[in-house]
């Protein structure tokens, strides 16, 4: 029971940062494709450092172990990605935004949205047998995270993705590393 | 004191911000519940359930008896909670679309691109999602239960799925936009 309520919590935090960041709008995911507006990625970037940072720590001071890794396939991964990203652009959201989107009273979210998501996700089981079997046995290393596979210190790695993503959003807000929106 | 509440109740926050507020939840999910943010998953139990309510027969698969089978799992918790936490930041901007005259079809870049007519968006909202989902099947999650919580614990598959991700991404934004990109 008290895990039900640390989830349902954590879903409001979840969405509430979602809103504030404005993914519950179109235009926000899309202009990121775009090139015209990045705060898709300021987002993702910023909440992966402090999440990354958090975790490596609380494992090295031995309070958490790792729940179960997301296993890398890589045809599966990449193939998975590039479909996603086509809905995503269509769109402009993702299964997240759009319940976020969906509790905001947006009408185009909370129905066809969500229609969506059931109809794609019974399609999915459906055809599971025939279609994930075989895309998740080429190429797959497992669930491994990138400090083991490559060998490398996991305090050097965190450090080594938070400073190239400072970099990045240096690039992106000092020097202006974004298209200007003509439409 | 007032400050803060000034900035609660902005419609939009610094990126930065709503970022980091992410990234301690996704820690929290780990510390508290040993469990990662998602949101696909929680789609395919609901279905799951829904499913073996009306086509047993057709449901009695694999999938749906071991792999998400039909329950009301700790990520379709998250994603109710998910719903709320959007109706709580809109309720405190004051952006709620509950009951507007713009609640079906609310953004003025889709209406400038595609037009004002509310079947167009809803028709692109349906095949986008079903598109979202299926290929989130395929990636093993989306850009919560993925991207998010598997970047977070450095796995290559969020990156590989980030980049795939982005690539078609823009492909498909500069077909839909075409001049317009």
């Amino acid at each position: 029971m008290s895990t039900y309520i640390i989830a349902l919590f954590l879903g409001v935090f979840f969405g509430f940062a979602l809103n504030k960041a404005g993914l519950t709008k179109y235009h926000k995911i899309v202009n990121v494709f775009r090139l015209t507006d990045l705060a898709v990625l300021k987002f993702m970037m910023t909440a992966l450092i402090v999440s990354m940072s958090g975790l490596y720590l609380l494992r090295g001071l031995g309070l958490i172990t790792f729940p179960n890794v997301p296993a890398t396939y890589i045809a599966g991964n990449v193939i998975g990605g590039l479909i996603f990203g086509v809905g995503m652009a269509l769109s402009g959201f993702c299964p997240g935004t759009c319940a976020a989107g969906s509790g905001e009273g947006k009408l185009d979210y909370l129905i066809p949205g969500v229609l969506g998501f059931l109809v794609g996700a019974a399609l999915y089981g459906l055809t599971y047998p025939q279609v994930f079997p075989a895309i998740s046995a080429i190429a797959n290393v497992g669930n491994v995270v990138i400090p083991d596979l490559w060998n490398l210190s996991p305090f050097f790695t965190v450090v080594l993705f938070a400073v190239l993503s400072i970099f990045l959003f240096y690039l992106i807000d000092r020097a202006g590393l974004h298209r200007k929106d003509r439409a | 004191m007032s400050s803060i509440i000034a900035y609660i109740r902005r419609d939009e926050w610094s990126p930065y911000v709503a970022g980091i507020l992410l990234g301690i939840v996704g820690v929290m999910a780990v510390w508290l519940s040993d469990s990662l943010l998602g949101a696909s998953g929680a789609f395919e139990n609901v279905v799951g359930i829904i499913g073996k309510a009306i086509a047993p027969d057709v449901f009695n698969n694999m999938y749906f008896n071991f792999i998400m089978p039909p329950e009301i799992s700790w990520g379709v918790i998250l994603l109710v909670g998910i719903f709320f936490g959007g109706m709580l930041g809109a309720a405190t901007s004051g952006t709620l679309k509950w009951g507007k005259r713009d609640a079906a079809n609310s953004d003025e870049q889709w209406k400038q691109i595609f037009g004002r007519q509310t079947w167009k968006r809803w028709a692109v909202a349906f095949v986008g999602a079903i598109i979202l989902e299926y290929a989130a099947g395929i990636a093993g999650g989306c850009t919560s239960g993925l991207a998010i919580s598997g970047g977070m614990l450095l796995a290559p598959a969020a990156f590989l799925f980030i980049a795939g991700m982005f690539a078609s991404g823009i492909v498909t934004a500069m077909l839909v936009y075409r001049r317009r990109y």
